[in-house]
Protein backbone atom coordinates (compact mmCIF):
# COMPACT_ATOMS: atom_id res chain seq x y z
CA UNK A 1 0.00 0.00 0.00
CA UNK A 2 2.69 2.42 1.02
CA UNK A 3 4.78 1.61 -2.02
CA UNK A 4 1.73 2.23 -4.22
CA UNK A 5 1.38 5.74 -2.80
CA UNK A 6 5.07 6.28 -3.49
CA UNK A 7 4.71 5.07 -7.06
CA UNK A 8 1.72 7.30 -7.73
CA UNK A 9 3.46 10.34 -6.24
CA UNK A 10 6.49 9.56 -8.39
CA UNK A 11 4.38 9.33 -11.55
CA UNK A 12 2.62 12.60 -10.78
CA UNK A 13 5.94 14.32 -10.14
CA UNK A 14 7.50 13.04 -13.37
CA UNK A 15 4.42 14.04 -15.36
CA UNK A 16 4.50 17.50 -13.84
CA UNK A 17 8.22 17.93 -14.53
CA UNK A 18 7.81 16.67 -18.10
CA UNK A 19 5.10 19.29 -18.59
CA UNK A 20 7.31 22.00 -17.14
CA UNK A 21 10.15 20.94 -19.42
CA UNK A 22 8.17 20.67 -22.63
CA UNK A 23 5.43 23.26 -22.18
CA UNK A 24 7.60 26.33 -22.97
CA UNK A 25 8.52 24.89 -26.38
CA UNK A 26 4.99 23.75 -27.22
CA UNK A 27 3.64 27.13 -26.18
CA UNK A 28 6.30 28.87 -28.27
CA UNK A 29 5.15 26.94 -31.34
CA UNK A 30 1.47 27.66 -30.58
CA UNK A 31 2.00 31.39 -30.05
CA UNK A 32 3.78 31.58 -33.41
CA UNK A 33 0.39 30.90 -35.04
CA UNK A 34 -1.51 33.41 -32.91
CA UNK A 35 -2.51 37.00 -33.46
CA UNK A 36 -1.69 39.53 -30.76
CA UNK A 37 -5.35 39.57 -29.69
CA UNK A 38 -5.39 35.81 -29.26
CA UNK A 39 -2.24 35.97 -27.15
CA UNK A 40 -3.49 38.62 -24.74
CA UNK A 41 -6.79 36.79 -24.30
CA UNK A 42 -4.56 34.05 -22.79
CA UNK A 43 -5.63 31.35 -25.21
CA UNK A 44 -3.44 28.28 -25.07
CA UNK A 45 -4.14 26.89 -28.50
CA UNK A 46 -4.31 29.04 -31.67
CA UNK A 47 -7.57 29.09 -33.60
CA UNK A 48 -5.83 28.05 -36.78
CA UNK A 49 -2.42 27.39 -38.23
CA UNK A 50 -2.01 30.70 -39.97
CA UNK A 51 1.45 31.28 -41.41
CA UNK A 52 1.23 35.06 -41.64
CA UNK A 53 3.55 35.57 -38.64
CA UNK A 54 6.20 33.53 -40.43
CA UNK A 55 5.85 35.63 -43.57
CA UNK A 56 6.16 38.79 -41.54
CA UNK A 57 9.22 37.66 -39.57
CA UNK A 58 11.03 36.44 -42.67
CA UNK A 59 10.16 39.72 -44.39
CA UNK A 60 11.48 41.83 -41.49
CA UNK A 61 14.70 40.00 -40.71
CA UNK A 62 16.75 37.67 -42.87
CA UNK A 63 16.59 34.58 -40.68
CA UNK A 64 17.36 32.46 -43.74
CA UNK A 65 20.63 34.32 -44.04
CA UNK A 66 21.32 33.90 -40.29
CA UNK A 67 20.58 30.21 -40.66
CA UNK A 68 23.04 29.82 -43.54
CA UNK A 69 25.66 31.88 -41.66
CA UNK A 70 25.22 29.63 -38.65
CA UNK A 71 25.45 26.40 -40.64
CA UNK A 72 28.54 27.72 -42.41
CA UNK A 73 30.44 28.93 -39.34
CA UNK A 74 29.44 25.99 -37.12
CA UNK A 75 30.45 23.46 -39.79
CA UNK A 76 33.75 25.13 -40.63
CA UNK A 77 34.80 25.62 -37.02
CA UNK A 78 33.87 22.00 -36.27
CA UNK A 79 35.92 20.69 -39.19
CA UNK A 80 38.88 22.90 -38.28
CA UNK A 81 38.65 21.85 -34.63
CA UNK A 82 38.64 18.20 -35.69
CA UNK A 83 41.79 18.67 -37.81
CA UNK A 84 43.78 20.60 -35.21
CA UNK A 85 42.61 18.32 -32.40
CA UNK A 86 43.42 15.06 -34.20
CA UNK A 87 46.90 16.25 -35.23
CA UNK A 88 47.70 17.54 -31.75
CA UNK A 89 46.37 14.42 -30.09
CA UNK A 90 48.45 12.24 -32.39
CA UNK A 91 51.57 14.19 -31.43
CA UNK A 92 50.77 13.96 -27.74
CA UNK A 93 49.87 10.29 -27.64
CA UNK A 94 52.26 8.74 -30.14
CA UNK A 95 55.35 10.93 -30.12
CA UNK A 96 57.78 11.77 -27.39
CA UNK A 97 59.47 15.12 -27.58
CA UNK A 98 61.28 17.43 -25.18
CA UNK A 99 58.95 19.91 -23.53
CA UNK A 100 55.91 17.65 -23.78
CA UNK A 101 55.29 17.55 -20.04
CA UNK A 102 55.61 21.31 -19.61
CA UNK A 103 53.36 21.92 -22.59
CA UNK A 104 50.69 19.62 -21.18
CA UNK A 105 50.93 21.41 -17.86
CA UNK A 106 50.48 24.84 -19.46
CA UNK A 107 47.46 23.50 -21.34
CA UNK A 108 45.92 22.13 -18.13
CA UNK A 109 46.26 25.58 -16.59
CA UNK A 110 44.63 27.19 -19.64
CA UNK A 111 41.73 24.76 -19.23
CA UNK A 112 40.84 26.54 -16.00
CA UNK A 113 40.48 29.99 -17.56
CA UNK A 114 36.82 30.76 -18.19
CA UNK A 115 35.87 31.67 -21.74
CA UNK A 116 34.23 34.89 -20.57
CA UNK A 117 37.56 36.20 -19.26
CA UNK A 118 39.21 35.75 -22.68
CA UNK A 119 36.44 36.71 -25.03
CA UNK A 120 36.80 40.49 -24.65
CA UNK A 121 40.52 40.58 -25.43
CA UNK A 122 39.90 38.23 -28.36
CA UNK A 123 37.44 40.80 -29.59
CA UNK A 124 40.19 43.45 -29.43
CA UNK A 125 42.52 41.17 -31.41
CA UNK A 126 39.95 40.50 -34.13
CA UNK A 127 39.07 44.20 -34.30
CA UNK A 128 42.73 45.18 -34.65
CA UNK A 129 43.22 42.68 -37.43
CA UNK A 130 40.31 44.26 -39.27
CA UNK A 131 38.31 41.03 -39.17
CA UNK A 132 35.09 42.46 -37.74
CA UNK A 133 32.01 41.31 -39.69
CA UNK A 134 33.89 38.54 -41.48
CA UNK A 135 33.44 34.79 -41.36
CA UNK A 136 37.13 34.45 -40.56
CA UNK A 137 36.64 36.58 -37.48
CA UNK A 138 33.64 34.52 -36.43
CA UNK A 139 35.36 31.17 -36.91
CA UNK A 140 39.05 31.69 -36.16
CA UNK A 141 39.10 31.63 -32.32
CA UNK A 142 37.07 28.42 -32.22
CA UNK A 143 39.28 26.38 -34.57
CA UNK A 144 41.20 24.72 -31.75
CA UNK A 145 40.22 23.78 -28.26
CA UNK A 146 42.30 22.75 -25.27
CA UNK A 147 39.31 20.94 -23.84
CA UNK A 148 38.81 18.65 -26.87
CA UNK A 149 42.54 17.93 -27.13
CA UNK A 150 42.47 16.63 -23.57
CA UNK A 151 39.29 14.70 -24.17
CA UNK A 152 40.64 12.96 -27.28
CA UNK A 153 43.93 12.39 -25.48
CA UNK A 154 42.27 10.50 -22.67
CA UNK A 155 40.26 8.59 -25.26
CA UNK A 156 43.29 7.54 -27.28
CA UNK A 157 45.50 6.69 -24.34
CA UNK A 158 43.50 3.52 -23.95
CA UNK A 159 44.45 2.55 -27.50
CA UNK A 160 47.45 0.29 -27.56
CA UNK A 161 50.81 1.72 -28.68
CA UNK A 162 51.66 -1.41 -30.62
CA UNK A 163 49.35 -0.34 -33.45
CA UNK A 164 51.61 2.58 -34.20
CA UNK A 165 54.80 0.50 -34.00
CA UNK A 166 53.37 -2.21 -36.21
CA UNK A 167 52.24 0.38 -38.74
CA UNK A 168 55.76 1.85 -38.77
CA UNK A 169 57.24 -1.58 -39.42
CA UNK A 170 54.93 -2.13 -42.35
CA UNK A 171 56.17 1.22 -43.63
CA UNK A 172 53.06 3.32 -43.27
CA UNK A 173 53.58 7.06 -43.15
CA UNK A 174 52.16 9.08 -40.25
CA UNK A 175 49.40 10.46 -42.44
CA UNK A 176 48.41 6.96 -43.50
CA UNK A 177 48.46 5.89 -39.89
CA UNK A 178 46.23 8.79 -38.86
CA UNK A 179 43.73 8.27 -41.67
CA UNK A 180 43.66 4.47 -41.74
CA UNK A 181 44.11 3.51 -38.11
CA UNK A 182 43.84 6.40 -35.67
CA UNK A 183 40.65 7.98 -37.00
CA UNK A 184 38.69 4.71 -37.40
CA UNK A 185 39.76 3.54 -33.95
CA UNK A 186 38.85 6.76 -32.21
CA UNK A 187 35.61 7.24 -34.10
CA UNK A 188 33.37 7.54 -30.99
CA UNK A 189 35.71 10.14 -29.50
CA UNK A 190 35.86 12.10 -32.74
CA UNK A 191 32.06 11.97 -33.04
CA UNK A 192 31.80 13.40 -29.56
CA UNK A 193 34.12 16.29 -30.42
CA UNK A 194 32.26 16.93 -33.67
CA UNK A 195 28.78 16.91 -32.14
CA UNK A 196 29.64 19.04 -29.14
CA UNK A 197 31.69 21.56 -31.09
CA UNK A 198 28.90 21.86 -33.67
CA UNK A 199 26.26 22.47 -30.99
CA UNK A 200 28.58 25.00 -29.33
CA UNK A 201 29.06 26.79 -32.62
CA UNK A 202 25.35 26.69 -33.33
CA UNK A 203 24.39 28.25 -30.00
CA UNK A 204 27.25 30.73 -29.65
CA UNK A 205 25.97 34.15 -28.76
CA UNK A 206 28.44 36.45 -27.04
CA UNK A 207 31.14 36.06 -29.69
CA UNK A 208 29.02 36.83 -32.78
CA UNK A 209 27.37 39.66 -30.88
CA UNK A 210 30.76 41.28 -30.22
CA UNK A 211 32.21 40.59 -33.65
CA UNK A 212 29.32 41.58 -35.91
CA UNK A 213 27.41 44.81 -36.25
CA UNK A 214 26.44 44.25 -39.87
CA UNK A 215 23.06 42.52 -39.77
CA UNK A 216 24.03 40.36 -42.77
CA UNK A 217 26.73 38.67 -40.71
CA UNK A 218 24.54 37.72 -37.76
CA UNK A 219 24.11 34.16 -36.57
CA UNK A 220 20.81 32.72 -35.35
CA UNK A 221 21.30 33.52 -31.65
CA UNK A 222 22.36 37.13 -31.94
CA UNK A 223 19.95 37.57 -34.86
CA UNK A 224 17.10 36.42 -32.62
CA UNK A 225 18.29 38.65 -29.80
CA UNK A 226 18.45 41.70 -32.09
CA UNK A 227 15.02 40.89 -33.50
CA UNK A 228 13.55 40.65 -29.99
CA UNK A 229 14.89 44.07 -29.15
CA UNK A 230 13.46 45.60 -32.34
CA UNK A 231 10.00 44.11 -31.84
CA UNK A 232 9.92 44.84 -28.08
CA UNK A 233 6.52 43.44 -27.03
CA UNK A 234 5.24 41.83 -30.19
CA UNK A 235 5.33 38.36 -28.68
CA UNK A 236 3.69 36.40 -31.53
CA UNK A 237 6.41 37.65 -33.89
CA UNK A 238 9.14 36.93 -31.33
CA UNK A 239 7.88 33.41 -30.73
CA UNK A 240 7.75 32.86 -34.50
CA UNK A 241 11.38 33.94 -34.77
CA UNK A 242 12.28 31.75 -31.80
CA UNK A 243 10.53 28.77 -33.40
CA UNK A 244 12.40 29.36 -36.65
CA UNK A 245 15.74 29.38 -34.83
CA UNK A 246 15.08 26.35 -32.63
CA UNK A 247 13.47 23.92 -35.08
CA UNK A 248 16.71 23.02 -36.93
CA UNK A 249 18.61 22.19 -33.73
CA UNK A 250 15.64 20.22 -32.32
CA UNK A 251 15.53 18.12 -35.49
CA UNK A 252 19.29 17.66 -35.25
CA UNK A 253 18.85 16.61 -31.63
CA UNK A 254 16.22 14.00 -32.38
CA UNK A 255 18.33 12.49 -35.16
CA UNK A 256 21.48 12.23 -33.02
CA UNK A 257 19.82 12.10 -29.59
CA UNK A 258 21.62 9.01 -28.29
CA UNK A 259 25.02 10.07 -29.58
CA UNK A 260 24.57 13.58 -28.18
CA UNK A 261 23.57 12.36 -24.72
CA UNK A 262 26.41 9.86 -24.53
CA UNK A 263 28.84 12.54 -25.77
CA UNK A 264 27.81 14.89 -22.99
CA UNK A 265 28.04 12.10 -20.42
CA UNK A 266 31.47 10.99 -21.65
CA UNK A 267 33.06 14.42 -21.68
CA UNK A 268 31.37 15.18 -18.37
CA UNK A 269 32.61 12.10 -16.54
CA UNK A 270 36.10 12.26 -18.01
CA UNK A 271 36.69 15.63 -16.39
CA UNK B 1 65.47 15.19 -33.25
CA UNK B 2 63.45 14.58 -36.37
CA UNK B 3 60.73 13.08 -34.24
CA UNK B 4 60.41 16.10 -31.99
CA UNK B 5 60.42 18.44 -34.97
CA UNK B 6 57.57 16.42 -36.41
CA UNK B 7 55.68 16.58 -33.12
CA UNK B 8 55.90 20.37 -32.96
CA UNK B 9 54.90 20.57 -36.61
CA UNK B 10 51.77 18.51 -35.96
CA UNK B 11 51.00 20.49 -32.85
CA UNK B 12 51.50 23.85 -34.51
CA UNK B 13 48.01 24.46 -35.94
CA UNK B 14 46.39 23.85 -32.56
CA UNK B 15 49.13 25.66 -30.64
CA UNK B 16 49.08 28.78 -32.80
CA UNK B 17 45.34 29.19 -32.26
CA UNK B 18 45.62 28.39 -28.55
CA UNK B 19 48.45 30.90 -28.10
CA UNK B 20 46.63 33.62 -30.03
CA UNK B 21 43.19 33.12 -28.52
CA UNK B 22 43.82 31.55 -25.11
CA UNK B 23 47.27 32.47 -23.83
CA UNK B 24 47.81 35.97 -25.22
CA UNK B 25 44.34 37.29 -24.32
CA UNK B 26 44.92 36.05 -20.78
CA UNK B 27 48.17 37.99 -20.59
CA UNK B 28 46.52 40.97 -22.23
CA UNK B 29 43.64 40.90 -19.76
CA UNK B 30 46.07 41.13 -16.87
CA UNK B 31 48.11 43.80 -18.68
CA UNK B 32 45.10 45.97 -19.51
CA UNK B 33 43.83 45.75 -15.94
CA UNK B 34 46.85 47.85 -14.87
CA UNK B 35 46.45 50.39 -17.68
CA UNK B 36 44.34 53.51 -17.88
CA UNK B 37 41.13 52.85 -19.72
CA UNK B 38 41.52 54.53 -23.09
CA UNK B 39 43.12 52.26 -25.69
CA UNK B 40 45.00 54.83 -27.77
CA UNK B 41 46.79 56.67 -25.06
CA UNK B 42 47.03 54.20 -22.23
CA UNK B 43 49.66 54.11 -19.54
CA UNK B 44 50.42 52.17 -16.40
CA UNK B 45 48.28 53.24 -13.46
CA UNK B 46 48.96 50.50 -10.94
CA UNK B 47 46.05 49.22 -8.93
CA UNK B 48 43.75 52.13 -9.67
CA UNK B 49 41.35 50.07 -11.81
CA UNK B 50 41.13 47.45 -9.10
CA UNK B 51 40.35 50.08 -6.48
CA UNK B 52 37.68 51.64 -8.72
CA UNK B 53 36.05 48.27 -9.33
CA UNK B 54 36.29 47.03 -5.75
CA UNK B 55 34.68 50.21 -4.41
CA UNK B 56 32.01 50.32 -7.10
CA UNK B 57 28.62 49.54 -5.55
CA UNK B 58 27.45 48.12 -8.88
CA UNK B 59 30.29 45.60 -8.75
CA UNK B 60 29.23 44.64 -5.22
CA UNK B 61 25.72 44.15 -6.56
CA UNK B 62 27.08 42.02 -9.41
CA UNK B 63 29.11 39.76 -7.09
CA UNK B 64 26.22 39.54 -4.61
CA UNK B 65 23.76 38.58 -7.37
CA UNK B 66 26.15 36.01 -8.82
CA UNK B 67 26.73 34.45 -5.39
CA UNK B 68 23.02 34.32 -4.51
CA UNK B 69 22.28 32.88 -7.94
CA UNK B 70 24.84 30.11 -7.43
CA UNK B 71 23.68 29.43 -3.86
CA UNK B 72 20.07 29.07 -4.99
CA UNK B 73 20.32 27.44 -8.40
CA UNK B 74 23.00 24.84 -7.70
CA UNK B 75 21.45 23.03 -4.69
CA UNK B 76 17.81 23.37 -5.78
CA UNK B 77 18.58 22.31 -9.35
CA UNK B 78 20.62 19.38 -8.12
CA UNK B 79 17.99 18.13 -5.66
CA UNK B 80 15.21 18.27 -8.25
CA UNK B 81 17.45 16.52 -10.79
CA UNK B 82 18.36 13.86 -8.26
CA UNK B 83 14.71 13.11 -7.52
CA UNK B 84 13.88 12.94 -11.23
CA UNK B 85 16.90 10.74 -12.01
CA UNK B 86 16.12 8.38 -9.12
CA UNK B 87 12.51 7.96 -10.25
CA UNK B 88 13.49 7.56 -13.91
CA UNK B 89 16.02 4.92 -12.99
CA UNK B 90 13.15 2.76 -11.72
CA UNK B 91 11.30 3.18 -15.02
CA UNK B 92 12.46 0.25 -17.06
CA UNK B 93 10.39 0.88 -20.15
CA UNK B 94 10.34 4.59 -20.92
CA UNK B 95 13.55 5.60 -19.18
CA UNK B 96 15.32 6.60 -22.39
CA UNK B 97 12.28 8.46 -23.74
CA UNK B 98 12.13 10.61 -20.62
CA UNK B 99 15.89 11.08 -20.66
CA UNK B 100 15.65 12.46 -24.21
CA UNK B 101 12.79 14.77 -23.18
CA UNK B 102 14.49 16.14 -20.07
CA UNK B 103 17.77 16.70 -21.89
CA UNK B 104 16.26 18.64 -24.78
CA UNK B 105 16.43 22.14 -23.23
CA UNK B 106 20.19 21.70 -22.83
CA UNK B 107 20.92 21.81 -26.56
CA UNK B 108 18.62 24.77 -27.29
CA UNK B 109 20.32 28.15 -27.22
CA UNK B 110 19.98 30.27 -24.08
CA UNK B 111 18.73 33.14 -26.24
CA UNK B 112 15.79 31.07 -27.50
CA UNK B 113 14.94 29.72 -24.04
CA UNK B 114 15.22 33.22 -22.59
CA UNK B 115 12.87 34.66 -25.23
CA UNK B 116 10.24 32.06 -24.36
CA UNK B 117 10.59 32.77 -20.64
CA UNK B 118 10.29 36.50 -21.25
CA UNK B 119 6.79 35.77 -22.53
CA UNK B 120 5.92 33.13 -19.91
CA UNK B 121 6.93 35.49 -17.09
CA UNK B 122 5.17 38.57 -18.45
CA UNK B 123 3.12 40.34 -15.80
CA UNK B 124 -0.09 40.77 -17.80
CA UNK B 125 -0.34 37.87 -20.21
CA UNK B 126 2.34 35.44 -19.12
CA UNK B 127 1.10 31.93 -18.43
CA UNK B 128 2.98 31.69 -15.13
CA UNK B 129 1.14 34.61 -13.58
CA UNK B 130 -2.08 33.20 -14.97
CA UNK B 131 -1.46 29.90 -13.18
CA UNK B 132 -0.51 31.72 -9.97
CA UNK B 133 -3.87 33.50 -10.29
CA UNK B 134 -5.67 30.16 -9.88
CA UNK B 135 -4.21 30.06 -6.37
CA UNK B 136 -5.23 33.66 -5.73
CA UNK B 137 -1.68 34.94 -5.94
CA UNK B 138 -1.43 38.48 -7.25
CA UNK B 139 0.48 38.82 -10.54
CA UNK B 140 4.22 39.05 -9.90
CA UNK B 141 6.12 41.60 -11.94
CA UNK B 142 8.99 39.26 -12.78
CA UNK B 143 10.55 41.46 -15.44
CA UNK B 144 10.20 45.07 -14.31
CA UNK B 145 10.57 44.93 -10.55
CA UNK B 146 14.15 45.39 -9.28
CA UNK B 147 13.30 43.46 -6.12
CA UNK B 148 12.25 40.37 -8.08
CA UNK B 149 14.68 40.48 -11.03
CA UNK B 150 17.18 38.15 -9.35
CA UNK B 151 14.44 35.64 -8.49
CA UNK B 152 13.42 35.64 -12.16
CA UNK B 153 16.94 34.72 -13.25
CA UNK B 154 17.10 32.04 -10.55
CA UNK B 155 13.85 30.39 -11.71
CA UNK B 156 15.14 30.34 -15.28
CA UNK B 157 18.53 29.03 -14.08
CA UNK B 158 17.00 26.12 -12.17
CA UNK B 159 14.81 25.16 -15.11
CA UNK B 160 17.79 25.28 -17.49
CA UNK B 161 20.13 23.29 -15.24
CA UNK B 162 17.97 20.15 -14.95
CA UNK B 163 18.77 18.44 -18.28
CA UNK B 164 22.53 18.16 -17.84
CA UNK B 165 22.27 17.09 -14.19
CA UNK B 166 19.66 14.40 -14.89
CA UNK B 167 21.67 12.85 -17.71
CA UNK B 168 24.89 12.73 -15.68
CA UNK B 169 23.11 11.39 -12.57
CA UNK B 170 21.32 8.71 -14.60
CA UNK B 171 24.62 7.52 -16.03
CA UNK B 172 25.96 7.39 -12.48
CA UNK B 173 22.96 5.37 -11.30
CA UNK B 174 23.40 2.89 -14.15
CA UNK B 175 26.96 2.21 -13.02
CA UNK B 176 26.07 1.51 -9.41
CA UNK B 177 26.88 -1.83 -7.87
CA UNK B 178 23.58 -3.72 -7.88
CA UNK B 179 24.87 -6.26 -5.37
CA UNK B 180 24.06 -3.95 -2.47
CA UNK B 181 20.41 -3.67 -3.50
CA UNK B 182 19.86 -7.40 -3.49
CA UNK B 183 21.27 -7.52 0.02
CA UNK B 184 19.18 -4.53 1.07
CA UNK B 185 15.91 -6.00 -0.16
CA UNK B 186 16.76 -9.26 1.60
CA UNK B 187 17.20 -7.23 4.79
CA UNK B 188 13.83 -5.58 4.14
CA UNK B 189 14.97 -2.03 3.52
CA UNK B 190 12.33 0.08 1.76
CA UNK B 191 12.93 2.18 -1.34
CA UNK B 192 13.59 5.35 0.58
CA UNK B 193 16.08 3.70 2.95
CA UNK B 194 17.83 2.07 0.00
CA UNK B 195 18.18 5.43 -1.71
CA UNK B 196 19.44 7.20 1.40
CA UNK B 197 21.84 4.50 2.59
CA UNK B 198 23.10 2.89 -0.61
CA UNK B 199 22.46 5.07 -3.66
CA UNK B 200 23.39 8.46 -2.27
CA UNK B 201 26.79 7.52 -0.78
CA UNK B 202 27.79 5.83 -4.02
CA UNK B 203 26.75 8.85 -6.06
CA UNK B 204 28.79 11.24 -3.93
CA UNK B 205 31.70 11.65 -6.41
CA UNK B 206 29.29 12.45 -9.24
CA UNK B 207 27.32 14.85 -7.07
CA UNK B 208 30.53 16.64 -6.12
CA UNK B 209 31.47 16.86 -9.79
CA UNK B 210 28.06 18.33 -10.64
CA UNK B 211 28.33 20.81 -7.77
CA UNK B 212 31.61 22.10 -9.19
CA UNK B 213 30.45 22.31 -12.80
CA UNK B 214 27.18 23.97 -11.82
CA UNK B 215 28.92 26.47 -9.55
CA UNK B 216 31.45 27.47 -12.19
CA UNK B 217 28.67 27.79 -14.76
CA UNK B 218 26.74 29.97 -12.32
CA UNK B 219 29.72 32.29 -11.91
CA UNK B 220 29.70 32.73 -15.69
CA UNK B 221 26.07 33.60 -16.33
CA UNK B 222 25.51 36.48 -18.67
CA UNK B 223 23.40 35.47 -21.68
CA UNK B 224 20.54 34.45 -19.36
CA UNK B 225 20.33 37.98 -17.94
CA UNK B 226 20.79 39.66 -21.31
CA UNK B 227 17.95 37.74 -22.98
CA UNK B 228 15.43 37.59 -20.13
CA UNK B 229 15.56 41.36 -19.74
CA UNK B 230 15.89 41.93 -23.50
CA UNK B 231 19.33 43.54 -23.63
CA UNK B 232 19.42 45.00 -20.15
CA UNK B 233 20.42 43.72 -16.71
CA UNK B 234 16.94 44.32 -15.33
CA UNK B 235 15.56 47.69 -14.25
CA UNK B 236 18.44 49.84 -12.98
CA UNK B 237 20.97 46.99 -13.30
CA UNK B 238 19.14 45.08 -10.54
CA UNK B 239 19.98 41.69 -12.07
CA UNK B 240 23.58 42.51 -13.00
CA UNK B 241 26.04 39.60 -12.73
CA UNK B 242 29.83 39.48 -12.70
CA UNK B 243 30.23 38.74 -16.40
CA UNK B 244 27.52 41.26 -17.26
CA UNK B 245 29.50 43.87 -15.31
CA UNK B 246 32.64 43.08 -17.33
CA UNK B 247 30.65 43.24 -20.57
CA UNK B 248 29.09 46.55 -19.56
CA UNK B 249 32.42 48.15 -18.61
CA UNK B 250 34.21 46.82 -21.63
CA UNK B 251 31.73 46.96 -24.47
CA UNK B 252 29.12 49.51 -23.46
CA UNK B 253 31.04 52.25 -21.65
CA UNK B 254 34.46 51.33 -23.11
CA UNK B 255 36.35 51.38 -19.82
CA UNK B 256 38.65 48.53 -20.80
CA UNK B 257 40.97 48.75 -17.80
CA UNK B 258 38.17 48.52 -15.27
CA UNK B 259 36.44 45.75 -17.22
CA UNK B 260 39.61 43.71 -17.30
CA UNK B 261 40.32 44.33 -13.62
CA UNK B 262 36.86 42.91 -12.90
CA UNK B 263 37.65 39.96 -15.18
CA UNK B 264 40.86 39.24 -13.26
CA UNK B 265 38.97 39.40 -9.95
CA UNK B 266 36.30 37.01 -11.27
CA UNK B 267 38.97 34.62 -12.53
CA UNK B 268 40.69 34.68 -9.14
CA UNK B 269 37.41 33.92 -7.36
CA UNK B 270 36.73 30.97 -9.68
CA UNK B 271 40.31 29.73 -9.20
CA UNK B 272 40.09 29.88 -5.40
CA UNK B 273 36.76 28.11 -5.54
CA UNK B 274 38.15 25.35 -7.78
CA UNK B 275 41.15 24.81 -5.49
CA UNK B 276 38.99 24.56 -2.36
CA UNK B 277 36.63 22.21 -4.13
CA UNK B 278 39.54 20.01 -5.26
CA UNK B 279 40.81 19.77 -1.69
CA UNK B 280 37.37 18.69 -0.51
CA UNK B 281 37.06 16.14 -3.30
CA UNK B 282 40.48 14.70 -2.47
CA UNK B 283 39.41 14.28 1.15
CA UNK B 284 36.18 12.59 0.10
CA UNK B 285 37.83 10.10 -2.21
CA UNK B 286 40.59 9.26 0.25
CA UNK B 287 38.05 8.06 2.79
Amino acid sequence: MQSKIWAITAYIFITLMTLITLFPFVYMAFVSFMTYEELISLKLIPSGFDLSNYKEVLGQASFVRYFLNTVYTATLSTLATLCTTILATFAFVKLNFPGKKILLMILVCLLMVPYEVLVFCNYLTIAQWGLMNTYTGLILPSTASVFYIFYLNSFLKMMSVTYYERARVVGASDLEFIVKILIPLSKPGICTVALLSFIDGWNSFLWPMLITNDSNMRLLSDGLSAFSMQTDRDFPLQMTATTITTIPIVIFYFIFRNQIISSVVNTGIKN
Amino acid sequence: MRKSLKAWFLLSPALIIIILFNLLPLARTVFLSFQSSSLNNSHFIGLENYITVLTDSRFHQAIYNTAIYALAVVPIGLIISLIIAAILYDFKKFQVVFEVIFFMPYIISTVAKGSIFRLLLNEDYGIINNILGWFNIMPINFLDDPEIALLTIIIFGIWSSLGFNIVILLSGLRNLNSQYYKMASVCGANKFQQFWLITLPQLLPIITFLLTVNCINSFRIYTEVYTIFNGKAGIGYSAITAVYYIYDKFYVVNRYGEGMAAAVILFMLILIFTIIQNLILRKLTRR
